[in-house]
């Protein structure tokens, strides 16, 4: 596949609050110049994941991101790697310009130019401070910030919670348009799967601190299937083994993995999930076991 | 250097009292000494009355400051590496490549050096512009005795001298606020006093005696005591002082004073360990 480095290499990543287990033994690689989905269940270790991937907590196992230690070497991490962790951190005293000076004074790899363009498109003035933006203002000039960091990585943790749609919307786009390209990597986590879902290259489903799938967008119809199955065909179906099924409008969805095509197909409309519903799928098989 | 620059600058954004409160003291002398009653009977006293009297009205301007600095760096301290957890801004900050060190040292710099030196210029600015409106008020020769150089500046260096030592001195008190500005998931103030109150009440229950009590109590009511080792005499009878501010300084006996070792090595453990809870506290 991939021949360069993985950006991101955890194994036997694991990190203990008191006696919970928020990463209980988790691999995962993420390859340069994909855009990762990293999904879980409110609880299920995305953060504690990010966190530790951004060196801001000790960790247990073993963890290289750009080829570091990410909390032993969090400062120089942090010239290849940007981070959006929630919205609304920017702190409220800050002025927009003021922002701009402080990025532009300790970042080396910050472009002001392409920050001050990338305002110009928003109409927020520079001598505002943060305290007075609304919630989808801060988030675009926290984006413009990190937009104009010329990073290898980018993390983005819920960025768009408590934006509206139309700010959630203009995020992702700026996100795509106007910085994805091969050089660059991001990895995204979201409650809001169906929002991210399009722009996924690859998904890491996270659940009680395990990851229970690590699998490319692409892979995701060659290696998933659900079938409707109308009630007649269902014990035939459920011969071949489904890891799940659900029923809706009179019809049930069986999902499988690794099955033969053309036996699916003898039992119903065959395609290939989509990730919100592979999430739910995999997810409540795993519970189920 | 450059980063560290940005960091003070930084502060210095976000703490506007470190120089709107300083303006304020000032701006409030001034307006007193404008329409206040001015006693001038002291100065045009004789040249020893006269001199006690100008080291005491740049010493009670100064003090007024120097009070005001000190409870406002007590507050910075504990604040500085609280705040930005508290409204998460931290990890904005966390995620420029900016070591925790640098980080904590920026602060403890405003703290320590920044804050203190601001205090000192407002001082200096208000105790000129007061001195030139009690004169014009009082219709006095600018020669008279707010107007000599030399008292002048053996107060500076007099001042500059408790800040230095002040430095010192503190820097167990500065780490541990420092500490507990870094730990404290909340109500910083409570953290910073409860522990060692419970130290004292602990050892006065079981074991009876008073010495956390006497070693905390020398060393926040010592510092001047420890910079100046002999204690003042004023005379304004006679306007004899002794010994004269030159001789007020006791730069050796201070440093050479166990105490104040002691005193820094603990102060950057504390300050070590506050560099450590940096690193991984992220929230509050």
């Amino acid at each position: 596949m991939n021949s360069s480095p993985p950006l991101i290499e955890a194994r036997g990543l694991s990190k203990k609050y008191g006696s919970f287990l928020a990463l209980d033994r988790a691999d995962f690689v993420v390859q340069p110049g994909r855009i990762v989905g990293l999904i879980g269940p409110n609880g299920a270790g995305k953060t504690t994941a990010l966190r530790a991937v951004l060196g801001l907590t000790t960790y247990d196992g073993e963890l290289r991101v750009l080829g570091r230690e990410p909390f032993a070497e969090r400062a120089l991490l942090m010239q290849e790697t940007s981070f959006i962790a929630d919205v609304a951190v920017l702190p409220s005293w800050l002025r927009v310009q003021q922002a701009i000076d402080f990025v532009a004074g300790v970042h080396p790899r910050f472009r002001r130019e392409r920050a001050a363009a990338l305002l110009a498109k928003t109409d927020i003035g520079t001598r505002r401070r943060i305290g007075e933006l609304s919630k989808g203002m801060k988030t675009m000039v926290h984006l413009a910030l990190t937009m104009a960091i010329d990073a290898r990585l980018l993390v983005l943790d819920e960025p768009t919670l408590g934006l509206d749609i139309l700010a959630r919307r203009g995020f992702y786009d700026a996100l795509v348009n106007d910085y994805m390209d091969e050089s660059r990597t991001i990895v995204i986590t979201t409650h809001q799967v169906e929002e991210v879902e399009n722009l996924l290259t690859d998904v890491l489903f996270i659940d009680k601190g395990h990851i229970v799938l690590d699998c490319s967008v692409e892979d995701i119809g060659a290696r998933y299937a659900a079938v409707e199955v109308a009630d007649d065909r269902l014990a035939a179906a459920r011969e071949e083994r489904p890891f799940h099924e659900r029923r809706a409008l009179g019809k049930t969805v069986l999902y499988f993995e690794g099955a033969d095509r053309e036996k699916l197909e003898a039992l119903g409309e065959v395609g290939a999930p989509s990730v919100s519903d592979l999430f739910v799928a995999k997810l409540s098989a795993e519970r189920a076991s | 250097m450059n980063d560290f620059i940005w960091l003070v600058r930084r502060e210095f954004w976000e703490n506007k009292a470190i120089w709107v409160l300083p303006a304020c003291i000032g701006a409030l002398m001034v307006v007193a000494s404008l329409f206040g009653k001015v006693e001038i009977a002291m100065l045009h006293a004789s040249d020893q009355q006269s001199e006690v009297a100008g080291v005491l009205f740049f010493a009670a301007i100064g003090g007024v400051f120097w009070a005001a600095a000190s409870i406002y760096s007590v507050w910075y301290l504990l604040d500085c590496l609280y705040a930005d957890r508290k409204d998460r801004s931290v990890l904005f900050f966390k995620s420029m490549p900016l070591t925790d060190s640098a980080t904590v040292l920026s602060k403890l710099c405003v703290g320590v050096i920044a804050i203190p030196l601001v205090y000192f210029c407002a001082a200096d600015i208000a105790a000129l512009l007061v001195a030139f409106v009690i004169s014009v008020r009082a219709r006095l020769a600018f020669g008279n005795v707010l107007w000599r150089p030399e008292l002048w500046l053996q107060v500076q260096a007099l001042w500059l001298y408790v800040i230095a030592t002040g430095v010192l001195w503190y820097a167990p008190v500065v780490g541990w606020l420092m500490l507990v500005s870094a730990w404290a998931k909340r109500a910083v103030i409570l953290h910073a006093l409860l522990p060692p109150l419970a130290v004292m009440l602990a050892e006065l229950l079981f074991l009876g005696t008073r010495v956390s009590c006497v070693v905390l109590r020398d060393r926040i009511l010592g510092g001047t005591y420890a910079a100046f080792h002999h204690p003042i005499r004023w005379s304004l009878a006679t306007g004899e002082m002794t010994p004269g501010v030159w001789q007020l300084p006791a730069a050796v006996g201070f440093l050479s004073s166990p105490d104040v070792w002691i005193g820094v090595v603990i102060g950057a453990a504390f300050i070590a360990g506050a560099v450590q809870l940096r690193k991984r506290r992220t929230d509050t």
